[in-house]
């Protein structure tokens, strides 16, 4: 079921109806109807597939009481890696059999032998990147101590399955969003207004800016031979609103739909590109997975303690990692590489963490300095996203190659003028409000008449200029 | 909660009436002729209608007779042409209707249409039958290879066309399909808007297709080419088809051509292979203004010869 669908329209009511009217203030209750509410939301893509989160469900269950039981070290080793294995088992064997298999009859081949196994048909489960991940956050928890096992099947199985973010994120830590499965909700009407706000700048996000520019990024990717290096540039350009406006707009949906139902997940982004460099952009793009690796890779592989190599190593190692996470291809890991050679520098020469504040704080513009750094960052971003957004290797090696010549500086050979104001428009109100947690947060100080007519002008936007309905992008990772 | 929820139905309420102004005055969606079915059984416009086509750019216009575009000058030497969303073409301004290219290129003649979408090849000969009275010297009737498999009860049941069976050659005419429905969604054009956008019976849609399908499989199968080789028969015995010529869609089934030619039709056999430029509209399989002006010169050619 897609956030942006008719379907969604309807179901969100009766669950929110059902979950305050029917619920009330009995925790059980409200978990039972979480848990058959996600079930169902993700049923209406493909009930199959439900035995997988049931599964995953069961197994990290279980293991989180044996290792809360358990106190023999050894035991408890085997049974972390029960769990990793079972895990990441499945996540390997939907998203990566494949790629794995292709890659290692190229390598035959490329040494002149010739290998002879077929690929399957394989169907990759919705979101099963991002509930896997949420799952063994908890076993890796309960295992490291810093949670107590959960013995409440049902609020385990509404946290595995939370259907606001069951698909496409934030990855919520067991450590935040489990127990509040166990502590009573009451409903908050400041609380759910702010939620409701913020799933309409979502929509808006996704529907007039994500949709409206992928379909110049797709024209443009799709037929790179036939245009100037300006506007493959543009193409880049249109690329990086329609991800970052995808994913941001279904993290802003999610969280809203969250603090409807009394829960607070994670910020996942903070106006990345206000970045001044790029250490910046990764402590403000999908926040939750960035921790993620930090917390469960970086860390215990010994992050930035040790000496000069292991730093190169383990940062090529998590942005590798993180890259190859989006998807089962060479572009996303050459987009994690990119992104590593990136941050280097910044780390060897101790830099990595001189952006922590916000950006022009408390000003209107920023300084010339200031935007020149978010200028440069942008654009290295908007290098790096040409290998996210192709096919394949070849495909940004030629768009790349094509854009980087003198036609770089000719006029765009399209101009949908409409779409860029819109962008602009996006651009100036994210600017304005990059203080607050999302954009419109704080549109609170306006008075009511004026407050619901901006509401309706969002709404009136996305009537006007809705885009061809495009999929989440994040839903295929 | 009650606050919220009384916020929410006045916000909604708010909402609505403003994406009911918007999607008016940007014309998102096409303003839609009413229907009505005449004492004959045949569903056509009520008169003298017009509105946007989507997105504003040009009017459609139903004439006193109730079809779209206009009606000529004078009824001498009148040529009617009758078919289906592609003469009624309201995608399209008037002046990119088959009779005002046909006018031009053959200065003699009046030209008159009676265009409806879904019109079935059987249907098509009733609107003829009409039409009669008014004496044209020609009549043109576009046809394409469905038009003849939704014309046969027995091959593609569909209530809201009209229908030979078979069985009994009764001609089973079409029902309006879900009146009130229509009359809602066509007035109140936000809720038009989302039905559009977000279609509820997509799976139905599918069916459909695999109904098409199955049809496509058919078209080389005996017992579907006997059905319309009757069909053409029993059009052939029922009606004066002296002055009908049947001008076929690009790509149109030799055979049943074939079993026309010999039935006595006239026949022309439109063919966009040898233009570069596509006919139809990059999303539509209707023709643009271009693929008209390129059929009414074929047609005017094999007229004219």
């Amino acid at each position: 079921m897609l956030f942006n669908s008719i379907e969604f329209f309807v179901f969100l009511p009766i669950v929110f109806g059902l979950y305050w009217l029917i619920g009330g203030k009995n925790i059980k209750t409200q978990n039972l109807l979480v848990a058959m509410a996600s079930y169902v939301f993700y049923g209406w893509w493909d009930w199959r597939f439900l035995s997988l989160i049931l599964f995953s469900s069961l197994v990290d269950y279980s293991i989180g009481l044996a290792l809360g039981k358990d106190q023999k070290q050894s035991k408890r080793k085997v049974l972390l890696w029960i769990s990793i294995c079972v895990n990441l088992g499945f996540l390997g064997f939907f998203k990566y059999y494949n790629f794995f298999l292709d890659s290692l009859i190229d390598s035959f081949t490329f040494f002149g032998s010739e290998l002879s196994i077929n690929t399957l048909n394989i169907v990759l489960p919705v979101g099963i990147s991002f509930y896997t991940f949420q799952t063994l956050s908890y076993t890796i928890d309960v295992y490291n101590k810093k949670l107590e096992p959960t013995k409440d099947f049902v609020g385990f199985m509404a946290f595995v399955s939370f259907f606001p973010q069951l698909v496409a994120g934030p990855i919520e830590r067991a450590t935040n969003l489990l127990p509040q499965f166990s502590i009573e909700r009451k409903f908050d009407y400041k609380n759910a207004v702010d939620g409701l706000r913020q799933v309409l700048w979502g929509l808006f996000k996704k529907v007039v800016i994500a949709d409206n520019c992928a379909k110049y990024a797709n024209i443009i990717f799709n037929n790179h031979t036939e245009y100037n290096g300006s506007t493959l540039l543009l193409g880049a350009f249109f690329f990086a609103f329609q991800i970052y406006c995808d994913f941001s707009g279904y993290s802003d949906i999610a969280i809203g739909i969250s603090r409807l139902f009394g829960f607070n997940l994670k910020r996942n982004f903070a106006f990345p590109y206000f970045s001044r460099d790029i250490a910046e952009f990764w402590r403000r793009w999908h926040i939750s997975l960035s921790t993620w690796f930090r917390d469960y890779l970086y860390i215990p592989l010994g992050g930035s303690r040790g000496g000069t190599s292991m730093k190169i190593r383990n940062t090529f190692i998590i942005f590798i990692v993180s890259g190859f996470w989006h998807g089962a291809n060479w572009t996303f890991v050459i987009w994690g590489a990119l992104n590593a050679i990136y941050f280097l520098p910044l780390l060897l020469a101790n830099k990595n963490r001189i952006n922590t504040n916000l950006v022009a704080e408390g000003k209107y513009f920023p300084s010339l300095k200031e935007l020149r750094q978010m200028a440069i960052t942008f654009f290295l971003t908007l290098v790096a996203w040409v290998f996210f957004r192709a096919d394949n290797v070849t495909h940004a090696l030629s768009y790349l190659n094509d854009m980087f010549t003198l036609s770089l500086f000719s006029w765009v050979e399209i101009f949908p003028s409409t779409i860029l104001a819109l962008v602009l428009f996006f651009i100036g109100v994210e600017w304005l409000g990059r203080a607050n947690e999302y954009a419109i947060e704080k549109v609170g100080f306006m008075k009511k008449p004026i407050r619901w007519a901006f509401y309706v002008l969002l709404i009136i936007l996305m009537f006007a200029f809705t885009g061809e309905e495009q999929q989440f992008i994040y839903f295929q990772f | 909660m009650k606050k919220f929820l009384k916020n929410i139905i006045a916000f909604s309420i708010l909402a609505v009436i403003a994406g009911e102004v918007v999607v008016r005055m940007t014309h998102a969606m096409s303003d839609i002729p009413q229907r009505t079915i005449d004492k004959y059984g045949i569903q056509k416009y009520y008169p003298n209608q017009e509105g946007y086509w989507k997105g504003g750019d040009h009017k459609w216009t139903i004439n006193e007779l109730g079809w779209a575009g206009e009606l000529p000058s004078s009824y001498n030497n009148l040529i009617t042409i009758i078919g289906d969303s592609f003469i009624e073409n309201f995608m399209n301004p008037n002046e990119c209707h088959q009779s005002a290219y046909l006018e031009e290129k053959m200065e003699t003649y009046n030209f008159m249409e009676a265009g409806r979408s879904g019109v079935s090849l059987i249907e098509a000969m009733e609107i003829s039958k009409n039409m009669d009275s008014l004496q044209p010297v020609k009549t043109l009737v576009y046809v394409n290879n469905n038009d003849f498999y939704e014309s046969i009860r027995e091959v593609k049941l569909m209530e809201d066309i009209t229908q030979l069976n078979l069985k009994d050659s009764s001609i089973a005419y079409g029902k309006m399909k879900a009146p009130g429905l229509k009359k809602v969604l066509y007035t109140w054009k936000l809720l038009y808007y989302f039905y559009n956008r977000f279609p509820l019976f997509v799976q139905s849609n599918n069916t459909e297709a695999v109904i098409e399908n199955k049809v496509d499989e058919y078209e080389n199968q005996l017992k579907s080419k006997l059905e319309i080789f009757q069909l053409i028969d029993y059009i052939s015995n029922t009606y004066n088809i002296t002055k009908t010529t049947l001008v076929f869609h690009p790509n149109c089934n030799i055979e049943i051509i074939k079993k026309c030619k010999t039935a006595g039709f006239g026949v022309i056999v439109l063919d966009s292979s040898k233009d570069e430029t596509s006919w139809s509209f990059e999303y539509d399989s209707h023709w643009t203004c271009y693929g008209h002006e390129r059929a009414a010169q074929q047609v005017a050619n094999a007229l004219l010869k």
